[in-house]
């Protein structure tokens, strides 16, 4: 009993040293009246979600390419939300882009600015008409897609 | 500052007015509310009340009702009037204004004061942790609280727009958009303060409960220290917004009752209230309803095995917590059906042995690294082994079976998850925690016992 107690208070005193230098920020937020929209403004990929979500109607589709185990979707879907969105891969091939972007009537097509080379489909689009790229400062690059100027054919 | 302030009042209502209809429905399922300790009420009124708000709004959803403060609040305000007037609800409330008195830190001594403090500062940095900074962790942002914002915005539980594990109950986001209605916009980070609440509540219905099963203040406090400040899940869990502390929360609460029951020692009107926990546990995640089943079984296998006087009468008792699993299970159940989402079937598919072999490993190191439990798991196999014959010859049969079923339970789940070997030890090392989090608490109450053992034989030598 003894044993455990002395471990437990060893453990708490780790506790401490661990949430430490959290608290001190914590503490520091506090004396700065910093909290909620402020903390998150401090993340460049919510002020590009910012500015996408004044660029894209809220009824309208969007198909973000990305690995979801990065786990940036998630975040810019749910600053987004409720606009429907897909998840493809970076190195989806031209044809299925273009394809699910026809199919689902997405108007926007979003990707996060990585040091990978663009996939088959990235470069595609940058050559298409029917993507227009949007200029928006932030981790990420945009275009507003005109689905009717995607002809059907072979892109890959 | 005005506006924080309005933020402030207008959470403190919204959670007010859950308790309240929990308190409500106390005096209708309980015949005599006050054989609960007063922090036993508080903690199953916001459960009950927070179980009520959020089927409500799944059946405004189901009668194609748009969500709004007045339809979400409104009837079941009223019928919670309704049973306070009734004679029922007339003496409990009398009763208790009659009664009322708070003066937590009267008589506390030494250790009592230490336990407090260490608690204390704990709630104060999650509290602050969770208020302060917006929803960032994975599933909070992917699933419970992206469903809460488009719960929000689109008036009602609409799916169509995102695929978030669609199936998964909607407790927690149900819950959060009811607050983002009460703070009539999408705050997530002051919503965030129903998780350190959930964790209050579970961390003062285990004192309650350790009281009960015979411990001193000092102890029990102790416990509820020993339980809070154990590594870092429990800690992260009351900020992070993560569907795996309220289901805690309800698994401590049904077990506990079940217990008590199993001990005789159960207050009247218990089972019901077992059956609404058990009911929470089921509507709060996916990993719910077996949970509870779980509960059901170990409770029904330790009345066979003590086979105590009138066992077959209370197996037969066991029918009102599998009522409460399936009030919990079925609506949502109906309208997953009803609208076709698909239901996670990707979960079980085949059988892999070596998965198996290597949950076995990461359960071991998941049970004895002290980062994530601290040495609870250690302190709890030690209080099994010390239990001896006890173990076989009492209800805390029923404890064991339930927290032992539930680790050979998870590491067949983890034998039968279609992961590549690649992905299987982040798989492992992403969900592991939070499925034990969801037994410490029981395993906190094999401690009590434990503890009220050593103080027996203390006195007793």
């Amino acid at each position: 009993m003894r044993v455990i107690l002395a471990l437990w208070g060893l453990q708490v005193v780790w506790l401490i040293w661990h949430f430490g230098p959290e608290a001190g920020r914590l503490a520091r937020r506090v004396a700065q009246r910093e909290a909620g929209v402020a903390i998150r403004q401090e993340n460049p990929l919510f002020r590009w979600a910012g500015a996408l979500q004044a660029v894209i109607p809220k009824h309208a589709t969007y198909v973000f390419l990305d690995d979801y185990a990065a786990g940036k979707e998630i975040q810019v879907r749910y600053f987004l939300a409720p606009r429907r969105h897909l998840l493809m891969s970076p190195q989806v091939p031209a044809s299925f882009l273009f394809y699910t972007l026809h199919q689902t009537d997405a108007s926007f097509l979003l990707m996060r600015k990585t040091a990978q080379p663009p996939g088959p489909g990235v470069q595609a689009a940058r050559h298409c008409p029917a993507f227009q790229p949007l200029h928006l400062p932030g981790p990420g690059r945009a275009f507003r897609v005109n689905a009717r100027l995607l002809h059907w054919g072979f892109y890959d | 500052m005005i506006d924080a302030v309005i933020t402030l009042t207008r959470l403190i209502l919204g959670l007010s007015a859950v308790f309240f209809l929990g308190y409500a429905g106390l005096t209708r399922f309980i015949p005599r509310p006050r054989d609960f300790a007063g922090g036993e009420r508080a903690a199953f009124s916001f459960g009950v009340g927070a179980l009520v708000i959020t089927f409500w709004m799944l059946a405004l959803t189901w009668w194609r009702v748009t969500f709004s403060l007045g339809w979400i609040l409104g009837p079941p305000m009223a019928l919670a009037v309704v049973l306070l007037l009734a004679p029922r609800g007339r003496v409990a409330l009398s009763e208790d204004l009659r009664r009322f008195h708070f003066s937590p830190f009267a008589e506390l001594q030494g250790w009592d004061w230490l336990f407090l403090g260490l608690l204390g500062a704990m709630f104060l940095y999650v509290l602050l942790r969770a208020v302060l900074y917006p929803m960032w962790a994975w599933d909070a942002v992917a699933t419970w609280g992206c469903k809460a914002r488009i719960f929000y915005t689109s008036r009602s539980l609409d799916l169509t727009c995102i695929d978030a594990h669609n199936y998964y109950p909607n407790f927690i986001p149900l819950l959060l958009s009811y607050l983002y209605f009460c703070l009539g916009r999408v705050n997530d980070a002051v919503a965030k303060a129903v998780f350190p609440l959930f964790g209050g509540l579970l961390l003062t219905l285990l004192y309650s409960l350790g009281r009960r099963l015979g411990l001193r203040r000092s102890q029990a406090l102790g416990l509820t220290a020993f339980l809070a400040l154990n590594g870092t899940v429990f800690i992260v869990h009351l900020y992070i917004a993560y569907a795996d502390l309220p289901l805690a929360f309800f698994t401590l609460g049904g077990a506990g009752l079940l217990y008590l029951w199993l001990a005789e020692a159960a207050p009247r009107g218990s089972l019901t209230l077992a059956a609404c926990c058990l009911a929470g546990m089921a509507w709060c995640k996916y990993e719910g309803p077996p949970l509870a089943a779980t509960l059901i079984l170990a409770a029904a296998l330790t009345l066979g095995w003590l086979r105590a006087a009138g066992w077959l009468r209370r197996l037969g008792y066991l029918a009102v917590p599998l009522g409460g699993l399936m009030v919990g299970y079925l609506p949502w159940r109906f309208f997953t059906v009803q609208q076709k989402i698909d239901i996670g079937a990707d979960h079980i598919q085949s059988f892999y042995p070596h998965q198996l072999v290597q949950a076995i490993c990461y359960l071991v190191q998941g049970l004895a690294e002290p980062f994530y439990f601290g040495f609870l798991w250690p302190a709890l196999a030690l209080a099994l082994i010390f239990s001896g014959r006890r173990l076989w010859r009492s209800p805390r049969l029923f404890l064991a079976l339930f927290v032992v079923g539930n680790l050979a339970a998870i590491l067949l789940a983890y034998a039968v998850a279609p992961t590549s070997a690649a992905e299987f030890p982040a798989y492992v090392r992403a969900t592991l925690d939070r499925l034990l989090l969801h037994l410490t608490p029981v395993a906190a109450l094999i401690l009590a016992l434990g503890l009220k053992d050593l103080g027996a034989e203390t006195v007793s030598t």
